[in-house]
């Protein structure tokens, strides 16, 4: 009895820590860059994340500078500083990957008010400007040559209907996903409630993006 | 056969090794984007036809009505090539923004060759607005391309540098041949660029 409620006790303890590490920001924006790496769309932007980070990484190149000003063991500073390099590479991969996605899906992002709106204000800019700049490019070397009716960006010629020359993300890719508590039915979107039912926590499936896309948003996934 | 020409330049965009550029076939490209203003004098040939003998444009289906049909959908697929072909360079060139534009001004002569006027425009002006994007965020983005192991690594310099280079935490003689124990961050921009390598090991 004694030794089970003893391993009872540290679990309990241990658990206490994951939870609260997995609470950290960095564990947070460890979470966000995941998810956006393996989604095919680019999610929501963290604007409150990455400008606790932000201050976060400050706050620790100043340390590391006092320390080194100090002259504390250079082997503790340097442990410092490897901490630091490990969040900075997170927030400027995780940066990058989303420019990288606007790169690519750029005219859709630009004329979907969903998409738009998951950027911050920095990134629609640049969005923008990519936009203009690639559709002078492309003006410039083909459409301004073509006939007068198929001259658009957009569309094939003027009798589409729809902009059929916009490349989309591929919503129905798979993706590999681990639940962070048990979801049933309600949880995915109704239209998929044949496709899929329930998801047991901590599990890792394997599964079609849009299957998942709402939890996704909940924050009851993650992206593995 | 029609549409041909464009299915050329595609498939030599295809077989090109990927992530490389070839030569910018502006040859190809003009014959196709002639091709098109042909079928569009047809297209236009056999509507105006088709009014003159006075027969419903939208609803009448003869041969005229099919041939224009075929001349439509022939342009549509020139297009589509045509902007495959400018479509996907772009995304090589943004890729060459990403990786040498922002500490070099200009490409190196190689791929100079091998791009169109516009395109070189398209790379100077992608690379302002990266540039632009990392002032307002305050943020390099070039740097830090892979997972950090260690704060610092062994370089070998690769090219001459000229001395007094000045980096985060000290200024180094970056002569050729010698090697140096650098901050990553500070090395990486140089190993972008060809004038240092990573030993590894």
């Amino acid at each position: 009895m004694a030794t089970g409620s003893g391993e009872e006790s540290t679990s309990a303890i241990m658990d206490d820590y994951e939870t609260l590490i997995s609470t950290t920001d960095v564990e947070l924006l460890k979470r966000a860059w995941r998810n956006e790496k393996a989604a095919p769309e680019i999610l929501q932007y963290e604007s409150s994340l990455v400008q606790r980070i932000k201050e976060q990484i400050e706050l620790a190149e100043q340390n590391v500078e006092m320390f080194e000003a100090d002259s504390i063991d250079p082997l503790t500073v340097s442990l410092y500083q490897m901490d630091l390099d490990r969040t900075q590479f997170l927030l400027r991969s995780y940066l990058r990957v989303r420019l990288q996605k606007i790169e690519e899906y750029l005219f859709h992002i630009l004329k979907t008010d969903e998409y738009l709106n998951r950027l911050s204000k920095q990134e629609q800019m640049f969005a923008r400007r990519c936009t203009d700049d690639l559709g002078n490019h492309l003006d410039e070397t083909v459409l301004s040559k073509l006939p007068d009716n198929y001259q658009s960006i957009l569309k094939q010629s003027i009798t589409s209907e729809e902009d059929d020359m916009v490349p989309v993300p591929r919503l129905d890719t798979f993706i590999i996903c681990k639940a962070k508590q048990y979801l049933s039915s309600i949880d995915f979107e109704p239209e998929y409630s044949t496709e899929i039912t329930e998801m047991e926590r901590d599990l890792l499936t394997f599964v079609c993006y849009k299957f998942i896309k709402r939890p996704l948003e909940k924050g009851k996934i993650d992206l593995v | 056969m029609y549409a041909k020409k464009g299915y050329e330049l595609v498939k030599e965009f295809a077989s090109g090794e990927k992530g490389q550029l070839q030569p910018f076939n502006e040859d190809l490209v003009n014959q196709v984007i002639d091709q098109c203003a042909q079928h569009y004098l047809e297209l236009q040939g056999l509507i105006r036809k088709m009014q003159g003998e006075n027969v419903d444009v939208r609803e009448t289906r003869n041969a005229d009505h099919h041939g224009a049909l075929i001349h439509h959908l022939a342009l549509i697929r020139n297009k589509r090539c045509l902007m495959a072909y400018v479509y996907n360079r772009a995304e090589i060139i943004r890729n060459l923004a990403w990786k040498v534009g922002l500490e070099l001004l200009e490409l190196p002569e190689e791929i100079q060759e091998k791009i169109s006027h516009s395109e070189k425009n398209y790379y100077g002006k992608h690379s302002a607005a990266l540039q632009s994007y990392m002032a307002d965020v305050g943020i390099d983005l070039n740097v830090d391309m892979v997972p950090p192991k260690d704060p610092y690594i062994k370089v070998r310099v690769l090219d001459d540098m000229g001395e007094g280079i000045l980096l985060s935490d000290k200024t180094a003689n970056l002569a050729r041949h010698s090697m140096h124990f650098l901050k990553r961050t500070d090395a990486e921009q140089y190993i972008a660029r060809g004038l240092m390598e990573e030993l590894t090991g």
